[in-house]
């Protein structure tokens, strides 16, 4: 197809990875093991769910896979960059050119209209969009004529469709999505997570998404179970009912 | 209740710390003020009680001519004839009597340069020599004499000290008479100081002092001793029945100390209201910041006091806390400002110092009135200004505590634009009936006050596409970051004209006296060139109009006896009343005024003035009181009433840059006793280069160190220095209000960081570095600062055209605007903005991206 999507990695190449590691919030007796040495791979181009009941660390493990959080011990890579060993400039940079964001709510910069917010992270960089992935992108989430749009006339569904086109604009290794459809009514939430879908399926973007709602999973290629800051479970294309299955299997 | 309000407020110790530092500022300007004023005022209540001390009696002319305008005790009268002396003498319960002179006497180092700042500084007098202790508060050092033959002198220890004179030296000393050389026999102390309050000192025996001052056989005053046992009252009484004379005046001792404590009293009040208004403009910016500060944390702590209301705090009590907050902070201010004024008094004093006015002060002086108009002020301020978001808090509904808080602000409402247009032509038109009609000063100071308020209550209306215009280039120049700044600074416009509106107050007062001294100083650029034939002027530099000190008509003399000289006149300045009312006026040589002054002559000629009991007037002045050649005025001198004829009627008034009214030499010399020269105009005859004359001009001012000598450029940059000293102190002295404005910038940022926290949290993580964050905060300071900026300049442009067209008939002629200055004002105040966003930025910065993202 076009040169943009030649651009992204083969499938089977690793886009994110962890490497024993390990996070510990406070210290002595009131240490809390909040990952405990996880070791796991992200392969490009697939959408992989992240789950596990709240309090096991996944969205410990998300943070400091993005960057957001420092391990206490272990690495992280993206792509080729060790980002565990990298300075906040250099993490800045990481997270502007290899990173898309989705978070749960407050996506969105009030002031900046839809347009201005998507390409918020190439503005920051001083780059000029490439026009036809942008083009693509936008038609993809569907939000052609809202652009000029401020997120205060956007609704819930709308914001988040832009919080990915966001996330998709820079053309990242990975995206990193926290909840994205926590605060959405079901028929919105399926949009979004279609938009994922598409957006692996069509553009070879990489998902990691974080998420405790089994139907969320079941848009992925893949999800991972975490429990007590360890991964206790994989399964490769879930499907809602697979993972409540699971769950039930694990004692949630 | 108010134990939520203490930990709230210890909670936030930035907020609060800000806030206060804010009246803080106003309140130690002000008892800073206070204390120096006090200060001063002690120290000249003491200098007089010594001065003093030892007499009992008083005895004057009663006649008397007091200035509206100039130095301590500028109040001139007539002599005594010497031969009460031995009347008063005579008097039973008088001890002792003496006659008193004192004038101005300058004296010269053995560089051959006036010792103190002639014009500016401390005065330097002169006096006889009292031989009684009791009457003499100068005290002559061991080693010393008194002063006996005709050429002896004694000096203060100070003025020895400064130029290293000692006992046997030869001093040369200028006064009204020739430049003479006088033998040191003394050095002498005032008390325990070395000077009298910084002023110098020349003690002469009699004979000789009245020879200097012209005296003849006559005294200023004569001071009386009483016996023992006969009160200063009794003394009084029986001089008066003695001398029998309504002429004269008699005065117990503590009459006369009260007098002087007062006449300086009320010389120093116009310095104690300038420095208030100042510290009170600093206040009034202050109450921009605090009304802000609680107005943003009222809207940020909604769902808190929502919580409050729904768990059954009453609006009431919502609205007490904030006030309690208000009273705390209002009160830890005051108390901490006042503490600093008093350290502040010192600098204050060092300040001015600083620009040339040397005042005098012994110890810090802290009043009971002090503190408690400080206490009082500042917690005033505090609470006024916590009142509207107060009532806000009252208002919020329980119901708000469910939901999400909102704090973008109003689009604006008509009824805002009204009143705020109401206000401000409210303010234009109080201004204008100060300036143009009869309402006084006052008038003036309240209608600027007003059309500030006016301005703050427009602001939101014009801060939004006002900043959308100024943020413009920065959005276009610097991409995202200026975007960014230029939304957030559009994102709430009342929070931003608030801001805005404290600098605005401070730059406004910058600008109209920028523009007013530009104005002022092209003023009399345009006169000395229309009105000034004369090739030079020597002057004693300094406040010479009117001021103290002079030099003597022998100068005038010699300059006229150069063969270089063509024309030459001698200028004074003094006031009188004329036909009731007290006013200016010039006293010159009549024969020469033609060739030095275009003084367009109307009517009658200019030697006509030459005859006794003669003057002219101006025009303007000439219609207004219907006078013509030979009208008789009446004149109040010193001395007594007299009528003088009207001889000339000429074009060239106050308002062209001479003077409305003008006698001759002569003339003057019948009325004053001081007899100083205060300006010498000088036109070369023809066919002598400047070069040529310059070289003559300056061996005739060799022996006349205090005199300048000026060509019209010259004189013109001496004007413009003049007034650029005045304006160079008066910027320092605002310059307190701009600080404070940048702590209300500051404290803006900061808060609105702290609620945009999620905010930017997102942008950090979206990739936005630190450096731009920090950018992003600065511009949108810049944009705030430049808002307030030309807001002001606006203001300021208005008010120094408004100030400048009703001196017109002052001599103010010219409005101009200085482009270059004002241009310079308007970068300071962008780098205002820098400057004040570094903490902001700073604290931005150094977010937690993690906890900005996930922030509840």
């Amino acid at each position: 197809m076009t040169s943009a999507v030649a651009a992204q990695p083969a499938a089977g190449t690793v886009a994110v990875r962890a490497e024993e590691v390990t996070k510990i919030y406070g210290t002595g007796d009131t240490a809390v093991r909040a990952l405990n040495n996880v070791t796991v791979e992200f392969a490009a181009a697939h959408y992989t769910a992240i789950m596990g009941p709240s309090g096991s660390g996944k969205s410990t493990l998300l943070h400091c896979l993005a960057g957001l959080d420092r391990v206490t011990a272990g690495r992280v890579v993206i792509g080729d960059i060790d980002i565990t060993a990298s300075s906040e400039k250099e993490l800045t940079i990481v997270r502007r050119d290899k990173i898309g964001f989705v978070f749960q709510s407050y996506n969105l910069i009030p002031t900046l209209n839809a347009i201005e917010n998507i390409t918020l992270p190439l503005s920051l960089a001083g780059r000029k969009p490439d026009k036809s992935w942008l083009d693509r992108v936008i038609s993809t989430v569907g939000l052609a004529d809202r652009l000029t749009h401020r997120p205060s006339e956007l609704s819930g569904g709308q914001q988040q469709r832009v919080a990915v086109a966001r996330a998709l604009a820079s053309r990242p290794q990975v995206i990193f999505a926290d909840e994205p459809t926590g605060n959405l009514d079901s028929k919105a939430s399926a949009e979004i997570l279609g938009f994922m879908r598409q957006a692996v399926d069509e553009l070879r973007q990489t998902i990691v998404m974080v998420t405790h709602d089994p139907v969320a999973a079941g848009y992925s290629d893949r999800a991972v179970f975490l429990a007590d800051g360890q991964i206790v479970a994989e399964m490769q294309n879930p499907t809602a009912d697979t993972v409540i299955e699971r769950q039930k299997d694990l004692g949630e | 209740m108010a134990r939520f309000t203490i930990k709230g407020l210890l909670a936030h110790k930035l907020r609060f710390a800000l806030t206060a530092l804010a009246v803080m500022l106003g309140v130690a300007f002000m008892s800073g003020t206070m204390v120096l004023t006090d200060t001063i005022s002690r120290t000249f209540d003491n200098l007089f009680a010594d001065v003093n001390r030892g007499t009992d009696a008083y005895v004057r002319s009663r006649q008397s001519l007091s200035s509206g305008f100039g130095g301590p005790a500028r109040r001139q009268r007539g002599r005594v004839p010497a031969s009460l002396v031995p009347e008063i003498q005579s008097v039973d319960g008088a001890e002792a009597a003496q006659g008193n002179l004192g004038f101005y006497a300058q004296l010269v180092d053995k560089k051959g340069d006036a010792i103190g700042s002639p014009g500016q500084g401390a005065p330097t007098f002169g006096f006889n020599w009292v031989p009684n202790p009791k009457l003499e508060p100068y005290r002559i050092q061991p080693g010393g004499h008194p002063p006996q033959e005709p050429d002896d002198v004694v000096i203060d220890a100070a003025s020895a000290k400064d130029a290293g004179f000692k006992v046997g030296d030869q001093v040369d000393i200028l006064t009204q008479a020739p430049p003479h050389r006088y033998q040191i026999v003394g050095i002498a102390k005032f008390g325990d100081a070395d000077s009298a309050a910084g002023s110098t000192a020349a003690l002469f025996t009699t004979p000789t002092a009245q020879v200097i001052t012209g005296a003849g056989d006559q005294f200023n005053s004569i001071s009386v001793v009483a016996k023992g046992g006969v009160s200063q009252e009794t003394l009084k009484t029986r001089i008066t029945k003695k001398l029998n004379d309504k002429t004269y005046q008699v005065l117990t001792g503590a009459e006369i100390t009260k007098e002087n404590q007062t006449d300086i009293q009320n010389a120093l009040s116009f310095f104690n209201i300038a420095m208030v208004i100042f510290a009170l403009i600093a206040l009034f910016v202050g109450s921009f910041i605090i009304f802000n500060t609680f107005s943003i944390v009222v809207a940020q702590r909604v769902r808190e006091m929502a919580l409050l209301r729904a768990i059954g705090a009453s609006g009431r009590q919502v609205m007490g806390s904030v006030l309690t907050e208000a009273v705390l902070v209002g009160l830890f201010a005051s108390l901490v400002g006042l503490g600093a004024g008093i350290v502040l008094s010192n600098a204050l004093k060092a300040l001015i110092n600083a620009f040339g006015f040397d005042i005098p002060a012994g110890g810090t002086v802290v009043s009971a009135q002090t503190v408690i108009v400080a206490l009082l002020v500042g917690s005033g301020v505090t609470i006024l200004s916590a009142i509207v978001p107060a009532r806000k808090a009252s208002r919020v509904p329980p119901v708000a505590a469910m939901r999400d808080v909102a704090t973008e602000g109003r689009p604006h409402s008509w009824r805002r634009v009204l009143i705020g247009f109401g206000i401000t032509g409210l303010g234009v038109l109080s201004l204008f009936a100060g300036l143009f009609g009869s309402a006084g000063i006052q008038f003036v100071g309240l209608g600027a006050l007003i059309v500030f308020i006016g301005v703050f209550v427009l602001g939101p209306v014009i801060a939004r596409p006002l900043s959308d215009a100024i943020g413009w280039p920065a959005a276009r120049l610097r991409g995202i970051t200026g975007t960014l700044a230029r939304d957030n600074a559009m994102r709430n416009p009342r929070r931003t004209s608030a801001t805005a509106a404290a600098l605005m107050i401070g730059v406004a007062l910058v600008g109209f006296i920028t523009i007013f001294a530009a104005s002022t100083k092209r003023s009399i650029d345009v006169q000395v060139d229309r009105a000034f034939k004369a090739d030079y002027v020597i002057s004693t530099g300094g406040f010479g109009g009117g001021g103290f000190g002079g030099f003597s008509p022998m100068l005038a003399d010699d300059v006229a006896k150069l063969p270089q000289v063509g024309a030459s006149s001698p200028l004074r300045f003094n006031e009188a009343e004329f036909d009731g009312s007290q006013k200016f006026f010039t006293a010159l040589q009549p024969q020469s005024a033609n060739d030095l002054f275009d003084l367009k002559v109307e009517d009658g000629r200019v030697a006509d003035l030459g005859q006794p009991a003669t003057l002219a007037v101006s025009r303007a002045v000439a219609d207004d009181h219907n006078w013509r050649i030979g009208s008789r005025v009446p004149v109040g001198f010193p001395n007594g009433t007299t009528d003088l004829t009207v001889r000339m009627i000429y074009g060239s008034g106050t308002k062209e840059g001479l003077s409305d009214y003008a006698i001759s030499i002569a003339t003057y010399n019948e009325h004053y006793t001081n007899q100083l020269d205060q300006q010498e105009y000088v036109k070369l005859a023809p066919g002598v280069s400047p070069a040529e004359g310059r070289r003559a001009l300056d061996r005739v001012l060799k022996a006349y160190p205090n005199a300048e000598l000026q060509d019209r450029t010259e004189f013109k940059a001496a004007q413009a220095a003049q007034i650029n000293q005045l304006l160079g102190l008066i910027y320092a002295l605002l310059f307190l209000a701009v600080v404070i404005a940048l702590i209300g910038i500051a404290n803006t940022l900061a808060l609105s960081i702290y609620e945009r926290t999620r905010e930017l949290g997102l942008l950090r993580a979206v990739g936005m570095s630190r450096r731009q964050l920090r950018s992003t905060v600065r511009w949108e300071s810049v944009i705030i600062a430049l808002l307030g900026t030309f807001l002001g300049l606006a203001i300021g442009l208005f008010f120094g055209w408004a100030v400048v067209e009703a001196l017109k008939d002052e001599g103010i002629t010219e409005f101009a605007p200085p482009g270059g200055q004002l241009l310079l004002v308007v970068i300071i105040g962008g780098i205002a903005g820098v400057i004040a966003a570094i903490g902001p930025a700073r604290r931005a910065a150094k977010l937690d991206v993690l906890r900005a993202v996930t922030h509840e």
